[in-house]
């Protein structure tokens, strides 16, 4: 018979790799497409997070139309954002310049000045300590199954994930536009050569992706019931730990390996002090890069 | 010097001294004058922090901008000299003279360590590994409490100090960091436009022709990480005797970025432009003080812009190498055109 303890470890473990699992479903398109790390995903999780809050204190509707409506800051960043800080980078369409080193290395940058911008503006907007949201809203109500206490929000986090999963695998394997994704993320020039509109499916792929995000953070902001402006750093490197284990662009890879870090990070605080479970994230990312270039599920790679 | 000759007026060679002297004249003297007329501590502050970031971002132009590694992590080993040196003086009571050097080579032994294993790794992978070691160095000072006093910060009692003479006072902290800056400004422009620097850029290019032209490549960029973090090292020595206090929150991601803003925005690959980045990033939020919170949005900003804008960054990297073989080229080997290729 196994520890309560050790069980109820691994169930907070669960839901947490699931959190990280709902941002990082999203990372991974947006970088299995066009292969940039896109440094503002952590933004656009705290967009929708303070979406939800505005809405909420402003008209407070039911809990469904919070959601659509961070969705839709989701999708609206998602976009600005690959206007501004993806496009004006894709001047030249040559295979040179497509594969070249400085380009991807620009929109990181560029990315990453977005993500300042937006963090800042939204610290000046509602200041940079915790807001709480509204008690009747969160997502946290306990339920006990067997020895295992669990909240309401566990399942909610998990049927959302799970919905995206399925939703997104859909979408990518099922229909027209998946396909288009599937071939600029396979080869950006050929797919522009058989009349496929690149630019629109770089957009759909961020909007889709950053629709996911937002998602997350309102879900987050929902389940610990506060939400700050840096709320999306921490996420957003165990999401990127999550993608980069997972292979990079797997995306089933990237939620499979967010569930062994949540769990790894649950049963670490048993041995040590909650301030050093970050750093079996760390720990595990730099493992993968040496010993696991590829990912756990990734395909294989010219060179990492 | 054969300058007095005025037959090599014409050629570079004549004004070889002049540019220098002009910039030791306004670093050691028209500088610290200014200060020392308008004598308010917060000039000296803003100027040895001004000093203190034109030399990490000086080394951090050495590894990103010309080695072309893609380092995220800079501001933690910035953060373990700071640490090295507020620990040698808190706990063994060792003075300025002994700490930093001593924190210089404890964040480069540490770099060489981290680089061993890593060195594998290109481009992105590069740069999430870094960024990966940062923040668990930033983790070590935030959470071992006994050794780093963790969020509470250390204070470091002694300030600067040569053999024993303590140099006080807001004039002599000034020349102390400005004379330690400029003495690895001049270091790290001797190795980024020498040979050596050649070898570097030729990896950055292209790894695989430079390994196959028989350029040690991973050796070479072993080396240049841990050159780079020992500079940050040295930095951190300087600002933990500088402010008296040091805090694991000086040293986060955000600090590594900060930097990474100056040399971009300088331009990646030149020297000039990482000084100019690093004065422009610390001293406009600083004359901006007025737009109160308004500051780090500036400088998010400032970084967007130049990346849209500037690709170059403000001094490119051929105009800051023509400008530097043109002004301060001591001892170019003339390839007969007058434009050398750079020191032995």
């Amino acid at each position: 018979m196994i520890d309560p303890y050790y069980l109820q470890q691994l169930a907070i473990g669960l839901s947490l790799g699931m959190t990280y699992a709902l941002m990082a479903i999203g990372f991974t398109l947006i970088f299995g497409v066009l292969n940039v790390v896109n440094f503002a995903h952590g933004e656009i999780y705290t967009l929708g997070a303070f979406a939800g809050l505005v809405l909420i204190s402003a008209v407070a509707p039911p809990i469904v139309a919070v959601i659509f409506g961070a969705l839709a800051v989701g999708a609206l960043a998602g976009f600005s954002l690959e206007r501004l800080a993806f496009k004006p980078f894709r001047r030249f369409t040559d295979e040179a310049s497509l594969k070249s080193r400085a380009m991807r290395e620009s929109t990181l940058l560029s990315s990453l000045a977005v993500s300042i911008v937006v963090r800042e503006a939204l610290e000046i907007l509602f200041g940079s300590e915790m807001r709480s949201l509204p008690f009747d809203y969160l997502i946290n109500t306990p339920v006990r199954i067997g020895p295992v206490i669990l909240v309401t929000g566990d399942f909610i986090i998990f049927g959302v994930a799970a919905a995206m999963l399925i939703g997104l695998q859909y979408l990518l394997t099922r229909t027209r536009i998946g396909l288009a994704i599937r071939a600029v993320s396979n080869n950006p020039l050929g797919a522009k050569y058989v009349g496929i509109d690149t630019d629109r499916t770089i957009i759909t792929t961020f909007v889709v992706g950053s629709m996911m995000g937002a998602a997350a953070g309102i879900l987050m902001g929902l389940y610990y019931g506060a939400i700050f402006p840096a709320m999306g750093f921490v996420p957003g490197i165990k999401a990127f730990v999550a993608m980069v284990m997972g292979g990079l662009s797997s995306i089933p890879g990237a939620v499979v390996c967010a569930l062994i870090l949540g769990v790894a990070e649950s049963m670490a605080t048993t041995f040590v002090s909650s301030g050093w479970s970050d750093m079996v994230a760390y720990a595990f990312l730099i493992l993968t890069l040496i010993f696991f270039p590829n990912g756990l599920f990734g395909a294989r790679r010219e060179r990492v | 010097m054969n300058a007095f000759e005025g037959t090599l007026s014409k050629e570079s060679g004549g004004r070889r001294w002049l540019v220098p002297a002009l910039l030791a004249l306004l670093v050691f003297g028209a500088l610290p004058a200014l200060l020392a007329g308008f004598d308010r501590g917060y000039f000296y502050q803003i100027a040895n922090l001004a000093l203190i970031f034109v030399l990490l971002s000086a080394s951090m132009h050495l590894v990103t901008g010309v080695a072309g590694l893609l380092h995220l992590g800079h501001a933690a080993f910035y953060g373990v000299g700071a640490y090295t040196a507020a620990l040698l003086t808190s706990k063994l009571g060792l003075g300025f003279t002994v700490t930093l050097p001593l924190s210089g080579v404890v964040a480069a032994l540490l770099a060489f360590l981290v680089a061993l294993p890593t060195m594998r790794l290109v481009s992105i992978y590069f740069a999430v590994a870094t960024l990966a070691i940062g923040q668990m160095l930033y983790l070590v000072m935030l959470n071992w409490v006994d050794f780093t006093k963790g969020p509470n910060g250390i204070i470091v009692t002694k300030g600067f100090e040569l053999f024993g003479v303590a140099l006080s006072g807001r004039l002599a902290s000034y020349y102390t960091v400005a004379v330690v800056v400029v003495l690895c400004v001049v270091a790290i422009g001797r190795l980024s436009h020498s040979y050596y620097g050649n070898a570097l850029r030729s990896i950055r290019e292209d790894d695989q022709c430079a390994d196959a032209m028989g350029v040690r490549t991973v050796r070479l960029k072993m080396e240049v990480f841990t050159l780079s973090a020992f500079f940050a090292g040295v930095a951190g020595a300087l600002w933990a005797h500088m402010t008296g206090y040091i805090s694991p929150g000086d040293f986060k991601f955000s600090e590594s970025i900060l930097i990474l803003a100056m040399v971009v925005v300088g331009g990646l690959g030149s020297l000039p432009g990482a000084i100019i980045g690093a004065l422009l990033l610390i001293l406009l939020p600083e004359g901006l003080r007025a737009l109160g919170d308004f500051r780090n949005v500036m400088v998010g900003l400032v970084m967007f812009l130049s990346i849209l804008l500037l690709p170059k960054g403000l001094l490119g990297e051929v105009s800051a190498l023509r400008l530097v073989r043109r002004q301060l080229g001591g001892a170019w080997r003339s390839t007969g055109k007058g434009e050398g290729i750079g020191w032995r």
